[in-house]
């Protein structure tokens, strides 16, 4: 992070390293650490005492704020949101929060409405219709 | 947001750890590295740091002269939590005070919603004290609220972050759960 610019994930200012970096979803953070905690089933009879509280916390909050649980669906969301020349910090705000119309995705991600982005609320509403049908036939 | 990162890491296997048969190395090289990983707990530039996901590369190892440990740089994958300001997340409240209400984001335990950021919410007094507005909204313990980072600070004693909280802006506030 420069020191120049004030860190602001509202107008994308996070640091190029993390704009670059790849972001995950919860749904998506939930599928690796559960996957982690059931190998850690397989070898230890309380596993929970394996994991750091880092873990734990994590593993609590991802399951509770996961909209997509099958891992089918997890991975259409991110094909759907990567087809709209999104941040990855974006792709995973709106994966995250599961707006409802555009005038709340763009709320949610304010960088959508930057100078130069072609998002309008019609190529929003449909990308969150087509989110909504992967919720739905899930 | 949970990041997917890559990073290089120095691995130290006592002596007597090592074998002949390649797969033991590898099994040590991985405890040592979970057990390193796990204690880092968190850093300023990375947030905290959640599981390894996948060990990448091992290096050539190098004797160390004085203790005889066998060091081996490398590199693996692995998933962290930082919280950014800006950045538009949910919560769950935890602790509900007379100036505020504590919610828990992730790892991160103290973000911090006080009521001078959401002024439409009044608090009332009582065994479970709750803060709520003119329309019955209502945030009290375990009510998820999505909320906007007005701040962050990291504490490196501890190695935790802390967060400032606000209501205030469209299509923030507490959410039912469905």
């Amino acid at each position: 992070m420069s020191g120049e610019e004030e860190e602001n994930a509202a107008e994308l200012k996070i640091g190029d390293e993390f704009l670059k970096a790849k972001c995950l979803m919860n749904c998506e953070v939930s599928l690796i650490l559960e996957h982690k905690y059931e190998q850690l089933q397989q070898v230890s009879e309380d596993p929970m005492n394996q994991v750091s509280q880092v873990f734990e916390k994590s593993l609590q909050y991802v399951k509770r704020f996961s909209r997509y649980k099958n891992p089918d669906a997890v991975r259409q969301v991110r094909e759907i949101l990567s087809r709209h020349q999104l941040t990855e910090f974006e792709l995973c705000v709106l994966g995250n929060l599961c707006p409802e119309s555009a005038e709340e995705a763009v709320a949610m991600v304010p960088s959508l409405r930057t100078k130069g982005r072609t998002h309008d609320d019609d190529a929003i509403g449909k990308m969150l219709v087509d989110l909504s049908l992967v919720k739905k036939f899930e | 947001m949970f990041l997917k990162v890559e990073l290089p890491w120095n691995v130290m296997i006592p002596a007597e750890n090592m074998d002949a048969k390649g797969l033991m190395l590898k099994r040590a090289i991985l405890v040592q590295l979970l057990e390193a990983f796990a204690l880092k707990k968190a850093t300023v530039e990375l947030g905290y740091y959640l599981t390894v996901t996948t060990l990448d590369k091992i290096g050539e190892g190098k004797i160390r002269e004085q203790t005889g440990e066998i060091m081996f740089p490398v590199v693996f994958s692995g998933v962290t939590f930082k919280i950014f300001k800006g950045e538009i997340l949910q919560g769950v409240v935890h602790k509900v005070l007379k100036h505020g209400v504590f919610l828990r984001c992730g790892p991160v335990e103290n973000v911090y919603l006080s009521s001078a950021k959401m002024l439409d919410y009044k608090f009332v007094p009582g065994e479970n004290p709750i803060f709520m507005n003119e329309k019955m909204s209502r945030i009290q313990v375990e009510t998820t609220v999505r909320f906007v980072v007005l701040a962050t600070k990291w504490m490196e004693v501890d190695k935790e972050f802390q967060a400032l909280a606000s209501l205030q802006g469209d299509y923030l506030g507490p959410i039912s759960e469905e």
